[in-house]
């Protein structure tokens, strides 16, 4: 049996194979991760459906993959090897075993030869591509693999407009000047810059960008084009909450949290921005609606060292502290090992972006569509503050708010700010302690 | 004498061969037509697909004469004139032949009756009433089909035991009748000869009649037999075979356990046989599998690069409309196009009562191959249409694809599913999804509608039966 790719979720299908933790010869059981796939918004580790022996691989590492492709063959060492009992033969059977010998264009060496296998959306070995016999006639009699070209119709099935389109793409990849970059047949994009000789000035190094890079490049210069932004700094006096902190620390490590600032933040940001819905909603200008969200799931930027992911924290305004801090602590780690699902990349309402642990003060984040705000924050230090006419030492937190300014303007912005410092300022005791 | 010269020769004129004649005559080819028999159409025509339906009718009007006494409506004991039935069943034979002759002539095929020889790859020679003549040719087409086998030791020459073809000719109705094999050609002249009277008993070597198909699709054929016959023996095997005055004496072995038995006749149908014997092929570079099939390729090339096979000695599945598909194909590849038997979906139909068809991947052979596949069901005890004539026992099948919800199978069981087959060829062969077929509109009341419903009843939404979703929601 063959094990494909299964259905990634919502708007995902396809990535690109970066680990493949199995071979040929292997015993796979069930559940068993098989590869690592890289797409848009994350690594997933997809994990194996079937079990047996594995006969046949199908994929290499940076192999692109189409939802139902097939990764490997599986062969449980019985079906594989007996027949089923002697009885009248069926053909098809007997005849796929026939290779077909017709040669076809792109088995020549050509430019364009990688960028024609990626668009494949082979289909398993199981069955033969699904095209009419009259469309299955033509590609014999054009020399065409049929398994190479993307159907559009129900269930996948090749009609005559993919067989042109396949053929037109050929042939502009075959048009296509003989550069070191492979051809890029897809939508024009902005033009980039022409390309300097860096290795004038000195000795360089080249490295392929991560296809979470290319994502999180081409999402930031959308979103920077896209997004009126500004960015509304503050500061918030949490020296009183690091006491709280200092407090419940102890308890919340007996029952396997770690109290961090971030946690506080979470209720924080979520206390506030139920003052505030227009900081939870989002824009849909083709509708001409904002869309308010009864829900708050608060994304967390974290970095990895693939590139910054944003893991989602569903109903913040639901859970108790210790429960957020112990999510927290696992949506990080899973985040560093590479294991959040794509489930949990969707669906936030809000962002936080934490550079405390690295230290830095202010900064202008970039606001993560569809969402219409962020929050940065800052590490905090002790500063001199004036309080009743004295100087006091005081634990300030840098806040640095940005928003979409199409949908919110400034004294909103400045209004969500001064309730935000009085979240933290005020952090209710009643909150923090464990029941 | 000096050869004549051809630029295609076929060999046999079964379905396969005047399928290829007629094919190439029409693409502009000169073709002779080589045919040993009076009558052109092979065995199909002659002695095997045609004759056996036109039997399978005859006989089911007694059937149904005596199902109908329980809707109020009753006829007399039947009787039968055994001459005036073969008759018209030859009438039949003769018109059909006839029109591949007259076909053969207006397309300018030149029909000659004799036996070929290959004296070597170019060079056929032929044996006619008036004397010897040689062709050459550019491309031969082996068309030459099978014959039933017949086990050298039940081979006694007595004409009490019979093939398929001497079963046809319905020389008398036995009292008794053995039947030897349960695959089709067993199952329906055992039908035909229980009809007109016979007590049939039934042996099959394996647990099961039908082999190939799947269990479910058997299941109202073997409810049938068991009715209809009078003994149905499954694990049975034959042993010795004697002629004992009007009677076979018969020996089998039944699970170990030896019991004789003497029967009026005996029908011997346990296979077909390639018909490639004294015809001269070890002068060409033909090449033979150990059954005696000729080897061919995709493009039903031969090794001889001269010579084409097609049909039943081209071994897989014997069936007609397979010969006249592989006819084509050889025809496209000699005349220089691409073409190739490559994912060709070949129907089976089984003439039993009821019928049983079925196309592309079989439940079985999912399994086998560990394909993993939904399969969706429609019974007929929904089916108003097979209620009104009183034949619920059928049933409407799907293998679908479970990612892609392709329809990579159907099978169909009970009356008329020969007929309704085609429209599951169709769905495969284009690639059809379940969906596809659930929201084609199919007329009411019909048999059709079955698959319509069974597509339906894969999202769990058949109007006329309950089934679970075994699609994921979407859209």
């Amino acid at each position: 049996m063959d094990l494909k790719l299964p259905h990634l979720g919502e708007g995902a299908d396809s990535g690109t194979v970066v680990n493949l933790f199995v071979k040929e010869g292997d015993r796979l059981s069930k559940g068993q991760p098989i590869l690592e796939l890289e797409n848009e918004k994350a690594v997933a580790t997809i994990p194996s459906s079937g079990a047996g022996t594995i006969t046949r691989i199908y994929v290499k590492p940076g192999d692109k993959l189409s939802v139902g492709q097939p990764i490997l063959s599986l062969g449980d060492g019985e079906s594989a090897a007996s027949q089923p009992p002697a009885a009248p033969k069926p053909p098809p059977q007997q005849r796929v075993e026939r290779a077909i010998q017709t040669p076809s264009p792109e088995q020549q060496p050509g430019p364009a030869g990688e960028a024609v296998e990626a668009e494949g959306a082979q289909a398993g070995p199981a069955a033969p591509p699904a095209a009419a016999p009259s469309i299955r006639k033509l590609a014999r009699e054009l020399g065409l693999d049929l398994t190479r070209v993307r159907g559009s119709a129900r269930g996948g099935r090749i009609v005559l407009e993919d067989v042109r389109a396949y053929i037109q793409r050929l042939q502009r990849l075959a048009a296509a000047p003989r550069g070191p970059g492979p051809a890029q047949p897809t939508a024009p994009k902005p033009k980039a810059a022409e390309p300097l000789d860096f290795s004038k000035w000195g000795p360089v190094s080249r490295k392929p960008l991560s296809s979470l890079r290319q994502v999180i490049a081409r999402r930031m210069s959308e979103t920077w084009s896209a997004v009126p932004r500004v960015t509304q700094f503050d500061e918030a006096d949490i020296t009183a909450l690091m006491e709280l902190l200092k407090r419940y620390a102890p308890a919340y490590e007996q029952h396997g949290a770690r109290l961090t600032l971030t946690s506080f933040a979470l209720k924080a940001v979520v206390d506030t921005l139920k003052k505030h819905p227009i900081f939870n909603s989002s824009l849909e200008e083709a509708a001409g609606e904002v869309v308010f969200k009864d829900y708050y799931h608060l994304g967390l930027a974290v970095d990895t060292e693939a590139g910054l992911i944003v893991p989602v924290i569903r109903d913040v305004d639901r859970k108790s502290l210790i429960d957020l801090s112990k999510e927290l602590e696992d949506l990080a780690r899973k985040a560093r090992d590479r294991k959040v699902s794509l489930e949990e990349l969707k669906g936030g309402t809000f962002t936080i972006s934490n550079q405390g642990g690295i230290g830095s003060a202010h900064f202008t984040p970039i606001v993560n569509q569809p969402e219409v705000a962020i929050l940065g924050l800052g590490r905090a230090a002790a500063k001199a503050v004036v309080r009743q006419n004295t100087i006091q030492p005081r634990l300030m937190l840098p806040l640095c708010l940005s928003y979409d300014h199409r949908l919110i303007d400034g004294a909103a912005a400045a209004r969500f700010t001064v309730d935000l410092v009085q979240a933290f300022e005020n952090f209710q005791e009643e909150a923090v302690k464990l029941t | 004498m000096e050869p004549t010269h051809t630029e295609i020769v076929v060999v046999g004129a079964g379905p396969g061969g005047y399928a290829a004649a007629f094919y190439a005559a029409d693409l502009g080819k000169k073709v002779v037509l080589v045919e040993r028999d009076a009558r052109l159409g092979g065995v199909c025509l002659n002695r095997g697909c045609i004759p056996s339906k036109a039997l399978l009718y005859a006989a089911h009007g007694i059937t149904s004469a005596r199902e109908s006494e329980h809707r109020g409506i009753s006829f007399g004991p039947p009787t039968l004139d055994l001459a005036k039935l073969r008759a018209w069943k030859e009438s039949i034979l003769t018109r059909l032949s006839g029109g591949i002759e007259q076909l053969a002539k207006l397309r300018g095929v030149q029909v000659l009756r004799a036996r070929g020889y290959f004296e070597d790859s170019r060079t056929l020679r032929l044996e006619t009433e008036q004397g010897q003549q040689f062709i050459k040719y550019d491309h031969a087409i082996l068309a030459v089909g099978s014959k039933p086998a017949m086990p050298k030791a039940w081979d006694l020459g007595n004409p009490r035991i019979m093939t398929s073809t001497e079963a046809l000719e319905v020389e008398e109705v036995p009292q008794s009748l053995l039947v030897i094999g349960g695959g089709y050609i067993g199952m329906e002249l055992g039908t035909v000869y229980a009809s007109l009277g016979s007590k049939v008993v039934l042996v099959e070597a394996l647990d099961t009649i039908l082999a190939g198909a799947d269990p479910d699709l058997v299941r109202p054929i073997v409810a049938y037999a068991y009715k209809a016959f009078k003994e149905v023996r499954l694990n049975a095997k034959v042993g010795k075979m004697a002629t004992s005055g009007k009677h076979i004496k018969v020996e089998l072995d039944l699970d170990g356990q030896k019991q004789e038995g003497l029967y009026d006749r005996v029908l011997v149908s346990v296979g077909r046989a390639p018909n490639a014997d004294d015809m001269g092929l070890g002068n060409t570079k033909v090449s033979f599998d150990d059954r005696g099939f000729i080897h061919v390729d995709e493009k039903q090339q031969t090794t001889d690069p001269a010579i084409y096979a097609i049909g039943d000695i081209a071994g897989g599945v014997m069936l007609a409309h397979k010969a006249a598909k592989e006819a084509r194909i050889a025809v496209e590849v000699i005349v220089g196009e691409h073409s190739a038997f490559v994912d060709v979906t070949i129907p089976a139909v089984v003439f039993t009562d009821p019928e049983v068809a079925w196309c592309g991947l079989t439940e079985a052979e999912a399994k086998a191959k560990g394909l993993e596949v939904r399969v969706a069901k429609f019974p007929w005890t929904a089916s108003g249409r097979a209620l009104s004539f009183d034949r619920p026992e059928g049933l409407t099948k799907l293998i679908i694809a479970p990612d892609t919800e392709r329809i990579l199978g159907v099978g169909i069981v009970g009356t008329g599913a020969g007929e309704l087959i085609s429209e599951g060829v169709l769905a495969v062969e284009m690639g059809a999804t379940a969906k596809d077929l659930a929201l084609a509109v199919h007329p009411h009341p019909t048999l059709s509608e079955t698959i319509m419903e069974a597509a339906e009843a894969f999202y769990g939404q058949a109007t006329h039966t309950f089934a679970r979703r075994q699609s994921p929601l979407k859209d």
